[in-house]
């Protein structure tokens, strides 16, 4: 049988023992839910504006004879955004109602919302932005892009790490020396500059959402050479141990023997990789919208409803729910790291023991 | 929190101020003290109140000056100094809005409305010492004219590519012929700065005078920069500040028979953005500013903290605007700039004005201007009140008209709301705006919710400046665009945006003939204005300018936001006007 160090059920199940992996477990995986289930979970569209409600404050929720309610509010001065509750005035929240359509997943047509207000009312869990659209709303939609775009990014940059380091780590000679030289090249590229560069080229071609996926998936392509040099390392110290060197001796193919033999030593590393690198990307995509230079309006991500509150006024009149992404992007963040170190603690004993 | 923390700050800048007057060179050492030089025989004698000499008044810029050369200067902030820095023969007086007399004390116009004969004050000094006379004022016009020295002031002084003819009479008078009647005349002349002979004059044989008074003079020899204004160059440190102090030749006085200016500094500071120059308004860092619509509502907290005022200047005569690519030709491949079936949408009036119907402004106002806006609906704001007409045709949000106007150009909607045309072609364009301005951006998303609820699909591009150029002014590949100016000016400003043959015809720049009858009358209109000296003719052509662009919108115009001037209440003789620069009579302005 082939060494499997580590049976993956048994994995998963020693991170969900200790308390601070099944909390970041348990925290991504009622992000990511959030993010799937966005348009069914958001009372409005990440477009849909209310020019009379513009930095409407989160409405506050009461309990009257119809049920949960939210508060109705009056602009009391409309050049400071003010808001005040209208005393004894509410709208019922219903539950199912429906809404603007969707597609749920992409693919089955809706029109039902989990929660919503009678049209002429507004229910801004957390407050509106700068045309009344609901932060809410937009902080789901943006957690499609800012959650994706990590899991995209990783993809691509561990996938063509691991086959090019993995390659180079077991045929090693020139064809090794050509990778590594590659990879040092690629490291010497600063990226915020090329960044820009790519922006600057692509925008007037693409939509922002793709632009901004290209940039990403470009990212991820100079992003491997780190991978690849550490996966060159783990393998090239495999290739040294005797099971490989047995399955040699039998006649294996290379790549039957990378398949089989290396990549799942290889399975334990990269796990933790991905779960510690997952962040920088959803840091970097937050960056580059609050930048300007990654996702565009209309559209949401988390990044770009940060970047609105750059402006002074959002500080001086306490608009502070327009902060609420950078809350969002502060826990993804630190449960990926949790995550990460779990799964260390979890894994390196095994891989230790493994190696012998 | 910031408001306590700059409590501090202001001490410390002071010091920092009188630190530098008193270290950097052999100017006055002490603050107050100024050299007093004799009074010109015919100064022009300042009716605003006598005020008391000394203080020192901070602003900000956005940008820094690029060149100390009027030759060469092409941009805003050049521009502002050489105003502070350089008269004129004339001047505008933003209250009275007319032309006044500055370095010239009177003209007379001769009987053909061609002839300008001006007489300068007896006793003008340069900053320097050295007397200035006509011939000053012929040696700038021979430096604009010179072919040695390519500058935009050779184009704008000039009818029809025909130069003025600039004449000496004798040591004080000048005599300038315009080609043709030349409307604007006067007005111009109050921006040409007359340059000092005998500090250029080397420049200007050698043929090196384009790279004469760069940055780089003013920041090693800044008193070789003689002046003519109320203040004169003391130091320049790029990227933090420019100091000017009084010109202590300077040719205008008080009813006291004392030398204008009153204050002894004017320190300019450079700034990033305008979030950080409203925060260094609102901690009471600088004496005056511009406030945004936006930011009114909490600079206004700290009015009684700092001892300033938000004064409401009312419209502003910046407008935004946008327009849909009408030009037919196509590039250098035989591919048409816009699709044959769009331009026919673009071309159509009713598309246009359907399209203006549908457009919220008094959303946009409320939204995102926090109420602090109005809408527009021709060239020219409100704020312009001398070339505004009301009676132009008005577009507010109707929705219902829209899809009218619509229908009757053949459009009907499709039975999942999307409109389409009569070929069946859906109707979706992109708008194209700089992503620089968040007020544009946000006015774009508005436009883009308005539009879907007629059906129509509108993308939003978001492009960095240059390229945004680029696109609408070079290779023309685009359906929409959204952009802005600053008006208040002059009918004659606006012949290279409304002239079919003009390059910023943005909607089919450079025709080569005017495409349209409404084109070819607005072309005949403008040049009307443009060649007589008549005000209420002027006013009756411009004005039905106005109507034909409200009637047929190549431009749809979108807001305007009021302005805000915040002004520290020490500052006495401060007059806003409703435009133009808040301080704009510097000279007067004086402290208790």
């Amino acid at each position: 049988m082939n060494p499997a160090p580590l049976p993956r059920s048994g994995l998963w199940q020693q991170v969900l023992t200790r308390p601070q992996g099944a909390l970041a477990l348990g925290l991504l995986g009622f992000l990511y839910l959030c993010a799937l289930f966005a348009p069914f979970l958001a009372p409005y569209g990440p477009g849909d504006q209310d020019l009379q409600k513009t930095y409407h404050p989160p409405t506050g929720l009461t309990w009257t004879r119809e049920g949960l309610a939210v508060r109705l509010y009056e602009n009391a001065d409309p050049t400071q955004a003010l808001y005040r509750p209208i005393p004894g005035k509410s709208a019922a929240v219903h539950w199912l109602p429906p809404g603007y359509p969707y597609r749920l997943f992409g693919l089955f047509p809706c029109r039902r919302h989990l929660f919503g207000v009678e049209p002429r009312h507004k229910i801004y869990l957390l407050g509106s932005d700068s045309t009344g659209r609901d932060v809410f709303s937009r902080l789901l939609y943006g957690a499609q892009i800012s959650l994706s775009i990590g899991l995209i990014g990783i993809t691509i940059s561990l996938g063509v790490g691991l086959i090019a380091g993995g390659l180079a780590g077991y045929f090693g000679g020139w064809f090794d020396s050509l990778i590594m030289r590659s990879t040092e090249l690629l490291m010497a590229i600063p990226g915020l500059y090329l960044l820009l560069a790519l922006r600057g080229a692509f925008a007037s071609q693409f939509g922002s959402g793709e632009v901004y996926l290209l940039i990403v998936v470009i990212l991820s392509f100079l992003g491997w050479s780190g991978a690849a040099r550490v996966i060159r390392g783990l393998t090239l110290s495999l290739r040294a141990q005797t099971f490989v060197e047995a399955a040699i001796v039998t006649g294996l193919s290379p790549w039957r023997i990378l398949w089989r033999h290396l990549l799942p030593n290889l399975a334990s590393y990269l796990l933790v990789a991905a779960a510690l690198s997952i962040p920088g990307y959803i840091l970097g995509a937050a960056a580059l919208s609050f930048l300007g230079i990654g996702i565009q309006e209309p559209a949401a991500s988390w990044g770009l409803i940060l970047a609105q509150a750059q402006e002074m006024k959002v500080f001086m009149c306490n608009f502070w729910w327009l902060l609420t992404p950078g809350a969002a992007v502060f826990v993804t963040v630190a449960a990926f790291n949790l995550l990460g170190d779990t799964l260390r603690d979890v894994i390196d004993p095994h891989f230790r023991t493994g190696g012998r | 929190m910031g408001l306590k923390r700059s409590i501090r700050l202001l001490p410390l800048l002071l010091a920092a101020v009188l630190g530098l007057a008193t270290l950097s060179c052999s100017r006055p050492a002490r603050v107050g003290e100024r050299p007093s030089f004799p009074i010109p025989q015919e100064a022009d004698v300042s009716h605003a109140q006598p005020g008391k000499r000394g203080g020192v008044f901070v602003e900000v810029s956005p940008g820094e000056p690029s060149t100390f050369n009027w030759l060469v200067a092409e941009d805003a902030s050049s521009a502002s100094f050489l105003g502070l820095l350089f008269d004129g023969l004339t001047s505008y007086n933003p209250i009275r809005e007319e032309v006044v007399p500055a370095l010239a004390k009177s003209w007379e116009i001769g009987a053909d409305s061609r002839t300008f004969t001006f007489h300068l004050r007896e006793g003008l000094a340069w900053s320097d010492g050295v007397p200035l006379t006509a011939d000053d004022v012929l040696f700038t016009f021979r430096c604009v004219y010179d072919p040695r020295f390519p500058n935009r002031n050779a184009y704008d002084l000039s009818v029809n590519g025909k130069p003025f003819l600039v004449e000496k009479l004798d040591r004080q008078t000048v005599r300038i012929r315009t080609p043709e009647i030349f409307a604007p005349f006067l007005r111009y002349m109050s921006g040409v700065s007359i340059m000092p002979k005998h500090l250029l004059q080397g420049a200007y044989e050698d043929g090196t005078l384009l790279r004469a008074w760069s940055i780089f003079t003013a920041q090693k020899t800044p008193a070789a920069i003689a002046s003519s204004g109320a203040f004169r160059l003391h130091s320049y440190r790029p990227g933090q500040l420019i100091l000017l102090d009084a010109n202590p030749r300077y040719w205008r006085i008080d009813r006291e028979r004392r030398r204008l200016p009153y204050i002894d500094y004017l320190i300019v500071k450079f700034v990033k953005d305008q979030n950080a120059s409203v925060v260094a308004f609102a901690s009471g860092q600088t004496d005056a500013d511009t406030i945004p619509p936006d930011d009114v509502g909490w600079v206004r907290r700290g009015e009684g903290i700092h001892h300033y005022t938000v004064h409401d200047r009312g419209p502003s005569t910046a407008s935004t605007f946008l327009w849909f690519n009408q030009n037919p030709g196509h590039d250098k491949s035989g591919k048409p700039f816009v699709s044959p079936y769009k331009l026919r949408w673009f071309q159509d009036r009713r598309f246009r004005q359907a399209v203006s119907y549908g457009i919220d402004r008094e959303g946009m106002v409320q939204g995102i201007l926090f109420g602090r806006g109005q809408p527009l609906w021709g060239p020219e704001s409100p704020a312009n009140s001398k070339w505004f007409n009301p009676r132009i045709r008005q577009y507010p949000f109707d929705p219902g008209r829209a899809e009218q106007l619509l229908a009757e150009a053949g459009f009907h909607r499709r039975p999942d709301g999307a409109l389409e045309d009569a070929e069946g072609h859906p109707v979706s364009f992109t708008l194209l705006t700089n992503q620089e301005n968040p007020l544009r951006t946000a006015m774009a998303t508005v436009f883009q919710q308005n539009m879907k609820a007629l059906g129509i699909e509108a993308r939003l591009q978001f492009l960095d400046f240059g390229a945004l150029v680029t696109k609408i002014s070079d290779s023309f590949d685009y359906e929409a665009c959204l952009l802005g100016l600053t008006g208040g000016g002059d009918p004659a400003d606006g012949m290279s945006v409304f002239v079919s043959k003009g390059r910023l015809h943005q909607w089919y720049p450079s025709e080569p003939q005017p495409a349209t009858p409404w084109e070819a009358r607005i072309d005949s209109l403008m040049l009307a204005q443009l060649t007589t000296l008549d005000e209420t003719l002027r006013k009756r052509y411009w004005d039905e300018v106005q109507q034909i662009l409200s009637e047929e919108l190549p431009y749809i115009y979108l807001v305007t936001p009021d302005i805000y001037a915040g002004l520290r209440d020490k500052w006495r003789n401060v007059q806003i006007p409703k435009i133009g620069s808040v301080v704009w009579n510097l000279e007067e302005v004086w402290t208790p």
